[in-house]
């Protein structure tokens, strides 16, 4: 799984830990999230979505929506 | 942060203890001692370590648990699970082939699992967790 949580932090000029601290988790998440190393829960991912202002599939997406994009 | 404070208590207590023990004059320096304060010297460094990793989230005000912390600790746990298994198949094989006490080879077989955790863990957090 892909996600825009990078581009879309940089777009809203949000450090990690601004991010982490709004969403409740801990910074390492969001270094774990934007490496790709972790696929969060569909809690995390509606809160992160919620915060940039996007529905869920534009802020993460699967292998196959990237090739196809 | 309760926890994280328990943490650092307990750690602390179980050294005092270990050090009485070697201090008192009972610690004899044979293979078995060894390995008992290995495996205990082991578990405090490794909740140590967490607890520290706490106390900073804590400062950061970051929750000291989130998700990815406990799924952590959940794959990790079950990856030592398997290859202790066979670590302890292994103890059985050579419990025959070598001189070594019975407590002696569960020192080990415990201190092995206290390794084999912490490896788990710390490959888990390298490679990251997924669900695919």
């Amino acid at each position: 799984m892909h996600n825009r949580i990078r581009e879309l932090r940089a777009k809203q000029d949000l450090s990690q830990l601004e991010l982490a601290q709004r969403v409740g988790v801990r910074r390492e998440t969001i270094v774990f999230l934007e490496k790709g190393k972790y696929n969060p829960s569909l809690r995390l991912a509606h809160d992160i979505a919620k915060l940039f202002g996007l529905p869920i599939e534009e802020v993460f997406l699967f292998d196959d929506e990237v090739l196809e994009a | 942060m309760k926890r994280t404070i328990i943490t650092f208590v307990v750690s602390a207590l179980v050294l005092a203890t270990l050090a009485l023990w070697v201090l008192k004059g009972h610690f004899s320096g044979n293979t078995q001692e060894i390995l008992q304060a290995a495996v205990v010297i082991v578990l405090v460094g490794f909740a140590v370590f967490l607890g520290v990793s706490r106390l900073r989230s804590h400062l950061r005000r970051e929750p000291s648990e989130d998700e990815l912390s406990r799924k952590v600790m959940t794959r990790a746990s079950s990856l030592a699970y398997y290859i202790s298994i066979y670590l302890w198949l292994f103890i059985m094989y050579i419990s025959d082939k070598t001189s070594l006490a019975t407590h002696s080879l569960v020192g080990a077989g415990i201190l092995g699992m206290a390794v084999i955790f912490f490896v788990c863990w710390l490959g888990v957090k390298a490679f990251g967790t997924k669900n695919a």
